[in-house]
């Protein structure tokens, strides 16, 4: 759910909206904004004519986003690694992987 | 409510570490043209599919593996898993350790909308929605195993069933 990243990637149509990461299409039982969010994603297939376009989708999301829980209750252990390991996180932003992403072990 | 002209901003829920790895992956995002596939035909006549990357498999399949990234955490399973189009929550599993996944476990349609697109159907605002949908797990940051075996392989039961939309649902 970063849009833009999705859209420099490739996704040939992109409708980015600004809800919280695992929760695309609304809250939990919220069926309106569920609905209205996946047609307003499918009408952006009809209005889009160029690759990379990306639409911007004008539901709000009602939290603020620093009340918003999104994270997991246990950190990703990425996250967890990146912390302890400031030489790793500065390669990885330099956009060099180490081997072991390509295999399980 | 609804706030007509306004652009999202894709980096709102990022900590400032998580936000550099995005920026840095779109800078070195290669600049080729894309793809353009138009509609085939109208929607209320089109097969509609949708993909999640929320790591969703149905209880009786495997479960993306959670224990192989705890070991590495560089790596990520590239697996996928097939969620058939009467699914509901009481009958998935969800294994993605970057997000809070209780709101999926207590709506699929948070993150992977068949009930919606049952609707949808229904009103006659797509053609159908497709039998198979699908799942794999979003954290991937090396992709080759994941472009080379598991995106041909949903690409072939997407045309064996003759989807004419492939909604993809990142989470």
């Amino acid at each position: 759910m970063i849009p833009a990243l999705t859209a420099a990637w490739g996704a040939p149509r992109v409708a980015g909206i600004e809800f919280p990461f695992g929760r695309p299409l609304g809250q939990p039982h919220d069926a309106g904004t569920q609905r209205a969010v996946l047609r307003a994603t499918l009408e952006a297939l009809r209005g889009v004519e160029e690759a990379g376009t990306i639409v911007h989708l004008p539901f709000e999301w009602a939290e603020l986003a620093d009340r918003v829980q999104w994270h997991p209750k246990e950190p990703a252990p990425i996250a967890r690694l990146l912390r302890r390991d400031p030489a790793a996180f500065k390669r990885l932003v330099e956009g060099e992987l180490p081997s072991e992403a390509s295999r399980r072990r | 409510m609804p706030a007509p002209d306004r652009s999202v901003d894709s980096f709102k829920y990022l900590s400032p570490a998580s936000r550099a790895i995005s920026e840095s992956m779109i800078a070195r995002a290669p600049r080729e043209p894309v793809p353009w596939t138009p509609l085939s035909r109208p929607l209320s006549a089109s097969t509609v599919s949708l993909v999640s990357t929320a790591g969703i498999s149905m209880k009786g399949d495997p479960p993306f593996d959670a224990e192989g990234e705890r070991e590495n955490p560089w790596w990520g399973d590239p697996s996928y898993r097939i969620i058939p189009r009467e699914a509901t929550e009481a009958d998935i599993d969800v294994s993605h350790l970057h997000i809070e996944t209780a709101h999926i476990y207590e709506d699929l349609d948070v993150a992977l909308p068949l009930r919606r697109l049952g609707e949808l159907e229904r009103e006659g605002f797509i053609g159908r929605a497709a039998p198979s949908h699908y799942s794999f797990m979003g954290y991937l940051l090396d992709p080759t195993e994941f472009l080379e075996v598991t995106v041909p392989a949903i690409i072939e039961r997407m045309r064996r069933e003759r989807v004419d939309v492939a909604v993809f649902v990142p989470v």
